[in-house]
């Protein structure tokens, strides 16, 4: 064998040697390299958009809307403690404590496509805060209901009994109001009691199948 | 004829090759979310064929009806473009490599004909296997393997030992 | 931020084009590889050519490691890819039959196509194979189906399986792969040599 041949030999085996050297370098590195926690959800910037804007409160009226004509859609989340559930809430609403709303079981309730689902509480302050989470992961559909059940009492249950000098509209809407308070099982008086399960809906669990993650066709 | 007789690498450094399917696997994954895939391909043409001449069995068969939408040609996929995308490449490097060239290639041991009719068995295994496994080679092994899913190494390591198994009784076809 | 298509930064238009576009790639890389020649792919049975076993792990180790990176590096998220589902009776029994397709015909189906571009009749008998293939799995589709659809466990990956960290297993499946590639030249060199 003349030297340059030999030469040549060392050469092709070292290039090998210098590429499968690489190779260990590039994938020791990858189990060495630190892990941290990635940046889940939306960017900061829509975030601060989708805070500002007013479009996720809906009012009491509309919810009351929604509810008499059975609007198939809607799903309520109570946002308060177990027993202030118990205690009293809206029809077919579910309980959702604000502590457990990151919780992988109530993800389908919020990740999904099909409901608009509609957070509420006594005021508004938790229902927000749940919205504020949800909206980070950037779950759509989501919205609050505008001054939580304390308006849904002052306004359907027990409406305010409009002045003589407004407009027509607002009797209108004061009219709309009893109406849809009787519907919902509150007699003429403007008393109720705290127990007042309303007696012709009946509260029924709105099952949820697990949302199919939407995954990218694929295959040979 | 110097070549034939020194084995010339006249192909490239398989290395090189793997590094390049290697990054065009990346590239893919990164552009479409999956990854490549080939006996799709063939399972559009027959789907095609056989709604074509017999339109009510193939509605019948629950196997067709799966890709048989209304409107669509079961050829309009992502596989079938790029199946014809590997005739040309493939076009293309035999053309530059000077290896475009009309023949059969077989083992000096056995006859054209056998090999064609063996070649035509070993067809008639793979396209059955693949629709069983819902993969081949490049698609379940290949793409599978590049996102660690356990079903690709499976089907990759049924394929191989499968293979290493037989290869004692068919060595006169090849050696 | 990766993949492209999924996330709708390119316009789902653009998917076929940019299948034709990776086929000709594809087909290029495996043409020039050789795996359009049948007696070399199937010379990694013999011990007389390793061409597939390096390419392959190469191919795969080259983007198991790119496509991790791009994860860590956040430009890709890896939720969104295709992950093959594994039916795991279907894909022994389907690797079996497979393996004696390969072995049979010599090749796969994206190389047979790369070898009928350049003219190989042989490679035309085994396509017209593989249609036959699938025209009789369908023909007796009803008797299979149980063995098609069953043991599904959906598109799970060897992280669920194994319960490894896949960092620890690619760095694992590259030490394999580079011995794989050192035992495959010993062999080569004791074989008997084959001209083709």
């Amino acid at each position: 064998m003349s030297k340059t041949y030999k030469y040549k030999k060392i050469i092709i085996r070292r290039r090998y040697r210098i590429l499968a050297a690489i190779l260990i370098i590039l994938s020791g590195g990858l189990v060495l390299l630190p892990k941290y926690q990635k940046n889940v959800g939306i960017k900061p910037e829509t975030f601060l958009l989708n805070l500002m804007s007013p479009e996720r409160y809906i009012s009491t009226d509309f919810l009351a809307n929604s509810l008499i004509s059975k609007d198939p859609s809607i799903l309520l989340i109570d946002v308060r403690s177990a027993k202030e559930y118990s205690d009293f809430s809206l029809p077919n609403a579910t309980n959702i404590p604000l502590s457990a709303i990151l919780k992988p079981d109530n993800e389908t309730y919020l990740d999904q496509d099909g409901y608009k689902v509609i957070f509420y509480s006594n005021d508004n302050f938790y229902a927000d805060q749940a919205w504020l989470i949800a909206k980070r992961f950037g779950y759509n559909n989501i919205f609050v209901l505008k001054g939580g059940l304390n308006a849904w009492f002052n306004t359907i249950l027990n409406p305010e009994m409009p002045k003589t000098s407004d407009s027509e509209l607002e009797f209108q809407k004061y009219n709309t109001r009893k109406a849809a308070a009787m519907f919902f099982g509150i007699g003429a008086v403007n008393t109720l009691n705290s127990n007042a399960a309303t007696p012709n809906i009946a509260p029924k669990k709105i099952i949820l199948t697990k949302t199919k993650k939407k995954t990218t066709g694929g295959g040979c | 004829m110097e070549n034939k007789v020194k084995n010339k690498h006249v192909y490239w450094n398989p290395y090189f090759g793997g590094f390049m399917l290697g990054l065009l696997l990346i590239f893919t994954f990164y552009i479409t979310g999956r990854g490549l895939g080939a006996s799709g391909a063939f399972k559009s043409t027959v789907v095609t064929f056989v709604d074509d001449v017999a339109p009510t069995h193939a509605s019948k068969n629950a196997y067709y009806e799966q890709f048989i939408i209304n409107g669509k040609s079961p050829l309009n996929t992502w596989l079938v473009f790029e199946t014809l995308g590997v005739l040309i490449g493939g076009f293309l490097s035999g053309a530059l490599g000077g290896r475009l060239k009309l023949y059969i290639q077989h083992a000096p041991n056995i006859t054209s004909k056998k090999r064609l009719f063996v070649a035509l068995l070993g067809g008639l295994f793979f396209g059955f296997g693949a629709q069983l496994a819902r993969g081949c080679t490049s698609g379940a092994a290949l793409s599978g393997m590049a996102v660690l899913s356990t079903g690709g190494f499976v089907t990759m390591l049924a394929i191989f030992g499968s293979a290493y198994a037989f290869a004692y009784f068919f060595r006169k076809n090849w050696i | 931020m990766g993949p492209l298509i999924p996330n709708g930064i390119i316009p789902p238009e653009w998917d076929f084009v940019i299948a034709l576009l990776i086929g000709i790639i594809f087909g290029y890389v495996l043409e020039a590889s050789g795996f359009s020649s049948s007696r070399k792919l199937a010379g990694v049975f013999y011990g007389y050519d390793f061409v597939v076993l390096k390419v392959f792990f190469t191919a795969a180790v080259v983007a198991v490691i790119g496509i991790y990176y791009l994860d860590y590096l956040g430009f890709i998220d890896i939720s969104k890819l295709y992950i093959h589902p594994t039916y795991l009776w279907a894909a022994i029994v389907g690797g079996i039959v497979m393996g004696l397709g390969f072995i049979l015909g010599g090749f796969c189906p994206g190389t047979s196509l790369c070898a009928v571009a350049i003219g190989k009749i042989d490679a035309m008998a085994y396509g017209v194979g593989i249609l036959i293939g699938v025209f009789i799995f369908s023909e007796f589709f009803s008797f299979i189906q149980p063995l098609f659809d069953g043991s599904n466990y959906g598109a799970i990956t060897l992280v669920d399986t194994l319960g490894i960290s896949p960092y620890w297993f690619i760095f694992l499946f590259s030490l394999v792969a580079i011995i794989a590639f050192v035992i495959s030249d010993l062999v080569r060199k004791k074989v008997k040599k084959i001209f083709y």
